[in-house]
């Protein structure tokens, strides 16, 4: 009998134990969020052998995370702190993007709402990939407030939103001042670091921007031998590096603790963005622009010996902003063969 | 010039073709509601704003300066704030 059969296969699929189980030496797991890295299954370091090839720097991969970036830590950490506190709430954070698009994944996992502000210059590709992940997108301009400086406008707006009447229906992951965001990094960026160099790293290069990952495996390494030097980068008023931040035009973030940092080391956009190629065509390593800038920091250190550098995350996100880039650069090229200097 | 004369008119004469209470909101949400009032507003058209965050008296007018359209009238009656805005030509 058709339905008698339709049912027996119901059961047996049922209480059969799935043929497939989750297995990381294969590689196979039955949720993406498996796919979150740890000590005992790290990001990939990889040794820049061509473009640094008188030292030991290593490249941290953060692109192969699930969600393709660095933030993709501390969005676990911050949403799985606050998802008892969820039921009909909306999750909204203000974000260059790499966190908002982190957070709309997995909170879509939880199907948890989420609504975004970001600064209105981010690249469309960040503002579209939020869309297609069917968060709601607020575009922000900096100067928002022009009354409240340092100007950051998608922080400004998130903030005002989550305080405002209403403020209620939203919890704002407020990833500049929230401890999950440092503590993400000192658990398992750091002690991935120690592990993946034998704890035979001397220094560690990574950004300033929330200052999450600085903070926090800058922490965990100090702890393991304070002679490990801690470097900072810190790109120019008025780049564009997405993710990064100068404090001389935003605010010192909460979370960053000065106290781990050796040494900070200023970057402009020009050499953030060729170093990113020189990544590109000499090593195959296709990262993002904040990517650039720290290696280029690394290398502009005296040799500390070992040394790990963060890549935050891929190129692809970019494509317009090195579109604008490789033109000027071929117009000014154009322009010396008109007119070569003596 | 017309604009000119109409500065000077009591709010309480000033027509609006749309109406914005943003009553309880922190600064900057009610410049970023504001703002996304007047790109759907035609040019011409004015905005009446209510405000409670007294930071809108320098928000307001920046954002009219910043976008070019023209601040008709101010009321500040200390818990609430009134704008008037005449979206750019
Ligand atoms: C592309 C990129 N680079 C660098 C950073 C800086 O990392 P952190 O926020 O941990 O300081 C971020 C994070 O916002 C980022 O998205």
């Amino acid at each position: 009998m058709r339905v008698f059969s339709f049912l027996e296969h119901t059961m047996t699929t049922l209480f059969e134990p799935p043929i497939l189980k989750t297995d990381p030496q294969v590689r196979r797991f039955e949720d993406v969020r498996q796919l979150l890295p740890d000590v005992e299954q790290p990001t990939p370091i990889v040794r820049l052998g061509r473009l640094a090839a008188a030292r030991e720097l290593y490249l941290k991969l953060e692109w192969l995370n699930p969600f393709g970036s660095i933030k993709d830590r501390t969005a676990a950490y911050m949403l799985s702190e606050l998802l008892p506190e969820m039921e009909g709430r909306r999750l909204i954070e203000a974000s260059s993007g790499n966190t908002a698009l982190a957070l709309a994944a997995l909170a879509n996992l939880e199907d948890i709402p989420v609504t975004v502000t970001i600064p209105d210059g981010a690249p469309i590709e960040k503002r579209v990939l939020l869309r297609m992940l069917g968060a709601e997108v607020l575009e922000t301009p900096d100067d928002l407030c022009p009354v409240d400086l340092p100007a950051d406008g998608a922080i400004a707006l998130a903030r005002a939103i989550a305080g405002s009447r209403g403020g209620e229906a939203y919890a704002w992951t407020d990833q500049y001042s929230n401890r999950a965001n440092v503590r993400a990094h000192y658990e398992t960026t750091g002690p991935e670091v120690w592990r993946q160099t034998q704890g035979q790293v001397r220094a560690f290069v990574a950004g300033f921007g929330t200052c999450g990952t600085i903070s926090g495996v800058g922490r965990f390494l100090k702890e393991q031998d304070p002679s490990i030097r801690i470097v900072a980068v810190e790109p120019n008023p008025g780049h564009r590096l997405p993710g990064l931040k100068s404090f001389a035009e935003a605010k010192q973030p909460e979370i960053l603790d000065q106290s781990v940092i050796d040494q900070v080391v200023r970057i402009d956009d020009e050499t953030a963005y060729s170093t990113t190629l020189s990544l590109f065509r000499q090593e195959g390593l296709m990262v993002g622009p904040s990517t650039g800038a720290i290696v280029a920091a690394s290398l502009a250190l005296d040799d500390p010996g070992l040394t790990v550098a963060i890549s935050p995350d891929s190129g692809f996100k970019y494509a317009s902003y090195f579109a604008q880039f490789l033109d000027d650069q071929q117009q000014r090229k154009d322009e010396d063969a008109r007119h070569p200097h003596p | 010039m017309t604009n000119n004369n109409e500065r000077t008119k009591m709010p309480d004469t000033l027509t609006h073709d749309e109406s914005l209470d943003t009553s309880g909101f922190l600064c900057p949400l009610p410049v970023y509601q504001a703002g996304q009032v007047l790109i759907r507003l035609a040019p011409g058209q004015v905005l009446r704003l209510v405000t409670t965050d007294r930071g809108s008296l320098q928000d307001i007018p920046a954002l009219a300066r910043q976008r070019g359209d023209e601040l008709l009238a101010v009321e500040d009656h200390g818990a609430t704030q009134l704008f008037w805005i005449r979206k750019n030509a």
